[in-house]
């Protein structure tokens, strides 16, 4: 039996919460960098205080807890492309199960 | 320096986990592009395996551990260390499907041993995470696990054939049950000791151990081999009725907790 079928036969409802929640999960953990000795998420907070700092080199707390002196150059280029990479992706699986009902 | 994955497949009465080796190395391959290597006995070991492991590790089981009323080979996890032949190793639970190259993302990671203490169940975000007893301490998980031929990983692992020997004695320390060996709690307990009784934030694995727990059936919906979109069935019990939801998944890894589900995702 396929599972369209199979889905149907049951009655099965689309849960939107379990979906919604799975993909931040599977996106989470694609934000995650290693560079320069520490563990960065290319998240919001660490990509705008990188953008607000003005120094070649500066040092900011990993995921870790520990400091880390970075070149922030370096690791914002990294941490911009992983963002925008990775919030595309979401963006792209979060319209397809905005239309699922 | 050479990397790897390695698997442990002891069968049972109940399932043929060589098997099962056998199909989550294809998929690590694919999806990782590592080389696998397995640690089996020659009871489990086939004339001729389905899949061309890197390395076959014949050694005696130990067969003393009893669930369900049947043997589970489950002990002699400690050994990876020494049985690995790989410099930096991911040590993963045959039950463990490899959708994704996530897996690749531990080698990055500026530490010499590294596993899950946070896990998310499909479907079921309700699951408080397992302790080892209301005295003790978060489980860490044994399903996927990074490790380095450091001297500390070295220890780590010697403290895991400790406690796994000593396992009745820890149990009566940290009330759970000692009378079912788990790796799990071992390597909870092992990880500490070695670290000097303290937890370090880089042991952790960045992200969730993803499990299809209670409740929750797993259907493929791809008909290609390496095919990587899911069905997520659960039955909602709700006022002593189910309501059956479901949601897809795609490229995602997960750990199957019901054996027969995995064998049947094998089948399919």
């Amino acid at each position: 039996m396929d599972t369209k079928t199979l889905i149907a036969e049951t009655k099965a409802r689309f849960n939107h919460n379990s979906s919604k929640a799975q993909l931040r999960d599977k996106y989470d953990s694609k934000l995650i960098v290693a560079d320069q000795g520490g563990l960065w998420r290319a998240d919001q907070q660490t990509i705008s205080f990188l953008s607000a700092m003005d120094d070649n080199f500066v040092i900011l707390m990993d995921t870790f807890d520990n400091p880390v002196q970075v070149n922030r150059d370096k690791l914002l280029i990294i941490l911009k492309d992983t963002y925008n990479k990775a919030m595309l992706e979401w963006y792209k699986e979060w319209k397809e199960l905005e239309q699922k009902r | 320096m050479k990397r790897g994955a390695l698997l442990f497949a002891f069968n049972s009465p109940k399932f043929n986990y060589f098997e099962m080796a056998e199909y989550t190395a294809k998929r690590i391959e694919h999806f990782l592009q590592l080389p696998v290597a397995v640690v089996t006995d020659e009871q489990s070991l086939p004339e001729i395996p389905k899949f061309n492991f890197d390395d076959i590790i014949i050694v005696e089981p130990d067969t003393s551990n009893i669930r369900d009323h049947t043997i589970w080979i489950n002990k002699g996890r400690y050994q990876a260390y020494n049985l690995s032949p790989y410099d930096e190793t991911i040590l993963i639970d045959t039950d463990y499907m490899v959708n994704s190259d996530k897996l690749n993302k531990l080698f990055e990671l500026p530490t010499d041993f590294c596993c899950h203490d946070t896990t998310s169940f499909l479907m079921n975000p309700a699951v408080v995470q397992e302790v080892l007893s209301v005295y003790s301490f978060k489980t860490l998980w044994a399903t996927v696990v990074k490790f380095q031929k450091t001297e500390r990983a070295k220890q780590i692992f010697e403290c895991l054939e400790m406690v796994q020997k000593n396992y009745e004695h820890y149990g009566n320390i940290h009330s759970f049950i000692g009378g079912v060996y788990r790796n799990d709690y071992a390597l909870t307990l092992a990880l500490r000791i070695a670290n000097g009784h303290t937890s370090i934030k880089s042991d952790i694995i960045p992200w969730n151990l993803v499990h299809v727990g209670k409740n929750t059936s797993i259907l493929k919906d791809h008909d290609d081999e390496f095919g990587t979109q899911y069905v997520v069935m659960y039955d909602n019990w709700k006022r002593g009725k189910i309501r059956k939801e479901y949601c897809t998944i795609k490229d995602t890894d997960f750990h199957v907790m019901n054996k027969e589900n995995f064998v049947e995702l094998m089948s399919e």
